[in-house]
């Protein structure tokens, strides 16, 4: 079980559908929103243990964990655990105006030497601790105590100020989330508030942290998650691993670790590889990552998406689907230079989210299906009962928000995709499907081109027979959802130590109302 | 071993299972007319095909390595192709069977079918009153596989065969997969990820994982709406850390329908008419992602109107007022290759992902100096390459059976015409880092980034100037050269594209090539 085994697996095909039946089996519900731990007074320690690789390798690393079992948000998320260490460390939930009190004890080895947190974007004071260059520091089994105000809202990194290039490679980064002090009222009105409505109508609850990612009308969401990129190069690993146990009493620690030449073989969302990352939050297989990514929506949701670099590397995070709006940097809403007074965003729109070390981001995205020239939901059969009463921006919102077809875009409605279908859908369309036979269907894919089990039921006569049955990810009677593949697109950085798939991948389903989000875990 | 047992049941299912006679496994798709473009004279946009081929290659790299490629080539436009143009064709035109001489553009393979043409019962459309020309023609996408084999295999093109459509145009893509010479081993399937397309289906995104992939034998025929203009770019999306490195890249972009104002009429005339179609609104107020907020400056600029003696008709983007225009327009496509992963590709050996090293720098597949010129002999047309379209600006590269065949039609040489503007319509595929492309004497200015107008919401350009861009792969952006002032940048001069990642000047051993090209004003 040596770390250094770059094994090169010739079966690598073998291994992705083992690895996606793996990830089939066990992720049965698990979307999960943005967990973390609440303030505004914490208590952390910085501690090492082994984190797990899709490969089977387990990586000694080094993590930020809690002094003592802390309270959880969301609430209704289960099985939420804070060891004494995580990776990424625990995501710190503060409202702002807050002060923060963050008390750091270092339980590394001694022959780590001494430890600490910076928190750009914020004007910290100290207390206690060893000084250390860019900030105080933790010496071994000691302990520093941080006070900020949370000034700006929105989503931060933070990250060891000491040693950096080893300490953030073994681990020790996490995220702080500020949540804003004074949520516009249109975010809890008007269509926002249908948007709740019409999540109970699916048997959802509400997972948001807020309702606003900054005090700003336009920045309003109904679901959000947050995505952390890091890089592990197991040959620094296994050096600090060796010299873990030397005695030491210098507070610049006693290890020799080349950081260069940097050669990384994980690539992680939220501290885990494919397809660990689509497990749930706080799976009892991963004590010490605790956090996923999985991300669901439906049609029409708005979605943050907190997305902060760690590590050293950069990394094009690239969303299928449609664009990002980009909210912020850093905390720092992007607004028009000459419209401070009703402030205009002025974010770029991308659809590859590049992100950069500790550099943080809040962006919206939503699917519609707006634009396809063709009815997503299989309608416009003879006796199709279904209606769509557009808004002014075209789609199905007034009226019942638990209608199956709410926030469909209704001039596609009953436009048909198919010449001549099989099954029960509307004919006449532009395209006629090939045989089934010559195509190979994936693990994610619904069973049809359409959205969710009414349509997907009726279009093909549902049987089963494709893919190899346990592999089903995204069932074709239950779900199908529409999945779009969120990944780096250094498409390198998918794979796990070079297995494909594996690395910073994950899939996202735009899933139709009727099927519940259960985010809880 | 374990691969055939994986792949081989699906096969050995294809085989017992008839075959329909309507349900050939390659065929065509372009109908000559859709509920949306029925042909009567008032459509917006028209309807858009081709047809390319999955399958595998060789290219030349700047040091005269001949390279292993797995590839997308052209199976319609071919000669468009082979003279640098997009491979998309009007409907009618692709609907041509394809013949070098008469039909050198149209659909590869496509030939009447004979047994609709003797039966037309066969088809229910042809009952009806109104029944499609197809039934008589035979014309329904029918095609002769063997007219695909001989084309499509080892046909592969870097970049791929370019794709440019038209706002409103519908789009039939057909991806017709002629299997991989050189890996017999392989039951690649392949796809066509259309990256960035805003609301995509999940079905025509290409992702294996999240729909369907095309078996070898088989087509599949991507069906768009075509979507806000900008510049896409797309790539198959089977296993990306390899197919994407050993070459399965291309270009994609759509044109603004502002393009299509009268002659005289205001920019921000056509951009308010937009509004009044929720489709094609771009409403800031209520739609977090408009694509293209209302320009707050009025600049009356009119279809047509002239700036320091050239007349502008053509933009990248529906800005309103006149910013984006340009007088030529040249995609650029960054890639990288990784020599020894293009041997492991080629040769059935594992493949070391965390290795990849790329040592070749692209611009639409070719290093400089190839970039600008190119050795005449890697374009002898005449070597056993027999009855397709030529060109003397392609490169060519020897296959393996001996035969040259256009790999790299695309140079990379920017000419702007004294006085004028062009428009970079740049997108990056590489898969293992960031790349650089600086400007040297002319500045660019970054006008849009992923496919969207730099804009913000209340309208304001949020253009920049800069002396070089950075992307990675999955990126892309749009960047003018202004040659306006005729005295900073008189006739007949010239300028360097180049990248400053001086590593990547280069062609593996020989130390100067690489990310590099001309600029030059005419």
């Amino acid at each position: 079980m040596s770390l250094n085994t770059f094994k090169l697996f010739t079966m690598r095909r073998l291994l992705q559908v083992l690895a996606m039946t793996a990830a089939a089996l066990t992720a049965t519900a698990s979307h999960a929103a943005t967990p973390g731990i609440v303030g505004p007074t914490f208590n952390l320690t910085a501690q090492d243990a082994f984190i797990s690789q899709p490969d089977g390798a387990m990586v000694y690393s080094w993590g930020y964990g809690c002094a003592a079992t802390p309270a959880f948000l969301p609430t209704a998320i289960g099985g939420a655990t804070c060891s004494s260490m995580q990776i990424p460390g625990p995501t710190l939930i503060v409202t702002e105006g807050d002060t923060v009190s963050v008390t750091l004890t270092n339980k590394l080895p001694a022959a780590a030497g001494t430890t600490s947190i910076l928190f750009p974007g914020f004007a910290v004071t100290t207390s206690g601790g060893t000084a250390g260059l860019l900030t105080q520091e933790a010496a071994p089994t000691g302990s520093v105590t941080y006070t900020f105000t949370a000034s700006t809202p929105g989503t931060h990194s933070y990250y060891s100020g000491t040693q950096g290039d080893l300490q953030v490679e073994m681990g020790l980064y996490g995220a702080i989330i500020v949540l804003p002090k004074n949520v516009p009222s249109n975010c809890n009105t008007g269509l926002a508030a249908k948007n709740l409505t019409a999540e109970a109508g699916s048997k959802e609850s509400d997972f948001r942290l807020s309702h606003a990612a900054y005090d700003h009308p336009a920045t309003c969401y109904d679901r959000e998650y947050l995505f952390q990129f890091s890089e592990i190069d197991p040959k620094i690993h296994r050096q600090v691993e060796e010299q873990s146990a030397l005695p030491c009493i210098n507070l610049t620690g006693c290890m020799t670790v080349a950081t260069e030449n940097y050669h990384p073989a994980y690539f992680m969302i939220n501290g885990r590889s494919m397809p660990d990352d689509m497990d749930p939050n706080y799976a009892p297989e991963y004590p010490h990552q605790p956090y996923n990514g999985n991300p669901h929506m439906h049609p029409g949701e708005l979605v943050l998406l907190r997305i902060i670099g760690q590590g050293r590397w950069q990394h094009p995070f690239h969303e299928h689907g449609n664009h990002v709006r980009v909210l912020a940097r850093d905390g720092n809403l992007i607004l028009s230079s000459t419209d401070p007074i009703t402030s205009k965003l002025a974010g770029p729109l991308l659809f590859t989210t590049t992100t950069t070390p500790g550099l943080a981001m809040d962006g919206i995205f939503y699917w519609t299906g707006k634009g396809l020239n063709w009815d997503v939901y299989g309608h416009g059969y003879p006796g199709d009962p279904s209606t769509c009463n557009p808004d002014s921006n075209g789609y199905n919102t007034l009226g019942d928000p638990a209608a199956p077809n709410y926030y469909e875009w209704c001039p596609d409605h009953n436009k048909s995709l198919e010449k001549a279908p099989f099954g029960q859908v509307a004919s006449g369309g532009p395209v006629t499907l090939p045989d089934a036979n010559i195509l190979t269907n994936g693990t994610w894919y619904g069973g049809s081109p359409y959205l969710g089990p009414d349509a997907t039921v009726r279009a093909t006569s549902y049987t089963g027979s494709t893919p190899p049955s346990g592999t089903i990810a995204n069932s074709p009677t239950k779900e199908a959802g529409f999945a779009f593949m969120w990944h780096s697109h250094n498409e390198r950085e998918i794979t796990t130590s070079n297995i494909f798939p594996g690395g910073m991948l994950m899939m996202m389903l735009v899933d139709p109302r009727g099927f519940t989000i259960d985010e809880s875990n | 071993m374990k691969k055939l047992l994986l792949f081989g049941l699906p096969i050995l299912v294809a085989c017992v299972t008839p075959v329909f006679t309507s349900a050939q496994s390659f065929q065509v798709q372009c109908p000559l007319k859709t509920a949306l473009h029925p042909g009567n004279g008032s459509d917006q946009g028209a309807i858009k095909c081709q047809q390319i081929s999955g399958g595998d290659g060789y290219a030349t790299m700047g040091d005269g390595t001949q390279t292993y490629l797995f590839a997308f080539g052209p199976l319609s436009g071919l000669s468009a192709i082979a003279s640098g143009q997009p491979g998309t064709l009007p409907a009618s035109a692709f609907m041509t069977p394809y013949d070098p001489a008469a039909a050198p553009d149209g659909a590869v393979g496509l030939t009447p079918d004979l047994d609709l043409v003797n039966d037309p019962t066969l088809d229910p459309a042809c009952a009806s009153a109104s029944a499609p020309s197809y039934c008589t023609t035979g014309l329904n996408g029918h095609v002769d596989a063997r007219q695909i084999m001989d084309v499509g295999v080892m046909n592969g093109n870097i970049p791929a065969p370019m794709m440019a459509i038209d706002e409103d145009d519908e789009f039939f893509l057909t991806l017709s997969n002629v299997g991989m010479i050189m890996r017999p081993d392989l039951f690649e399937q392949h796809t066509v990820h259309f990256h960035g397309y805003p609301n995509a289906s999940s079905f025509y995104d290409g992702v294996p994982d999240a729909s369907v992939a095309i078996n070898i034998g088989g087509s599949f025929t991507y069906y768009y709406l075509a979507p806000d203009a900008g510049t896409y770019f797309w790539h198959c999306h089977i296993t990306p850390p390899e197919h994407l490195q050993m070459g399965m890249v291309g270009q994609l972009y759509v044109r603004p329908r502002q393009n299509r104002a009268s002659s005289g009429s205001a920019l921000l005339d056509v951009w308010t008419a937009q509004q009044s179609d929720a489709r094609t609104r771009s409403d800031c107020a209520n739609d977090i992602l408009c694509p293209s907020p209302k320009p707050l400056i009025d600049t009356s600029f009119h279809q047509g109107d002239v700036v320091n003696g050239h007349t502008y008709t053509k933009y990248a983007y529906n800005d309103g007022d006149g910013s984006t225009r340009y007088d030529v327009e040249y995609p650029i496509q960054i890639h990288g290759f990784d020599p020894s992963f293009h041997f492991v590709g080629m040769t059935f050996n594992p493949e070391q992902f965390t290795d990849m090293k790329d040592k070749y720098f692209l611009l639409n597949g070719r290093s400089y100096p190839d970039t600008v010129q190119h050795d005449p002999t890697t374009n002898a047309a005449s070597s056993g390459f027999v009855g397709q379209p030529t060109s003397s600006n392609a490169m060519y590269t020897q296959d393996v059976d001996g035969v040259s065949r256009p790999s790299q039609p695309l140079p990379t040489i920017i000419n702007i015409p004294v006085g004028g503007r062009a428009l970079l319509r740049i997108s990056d595929l590489d898969v293992t880092e960031y790349q650089t492309l600086a400007s040297l004497g002319i500045p660019m200015q970054v006008i849009a980034l992923n496919a969207r107008l730099l804009r913000d919401q209340a309208g304001n350009n949020m253009y920049y100037t800069t002396n070089s861009i950075t992307l990675a792969g999955g990126e892309s952006l749009d960047v003018i050269l202004d040659a306006s002032d005729t005295t900073k940048y008189p006739g007949g001069s010239v300028f360097y594209l180049y990248t400053p990642q001086l590593d990547h000047l280069s062609n593996d051993a020989e130390n100067f090539g690489g990310l590099m090209t001309e600029v030059r004003i005419n």
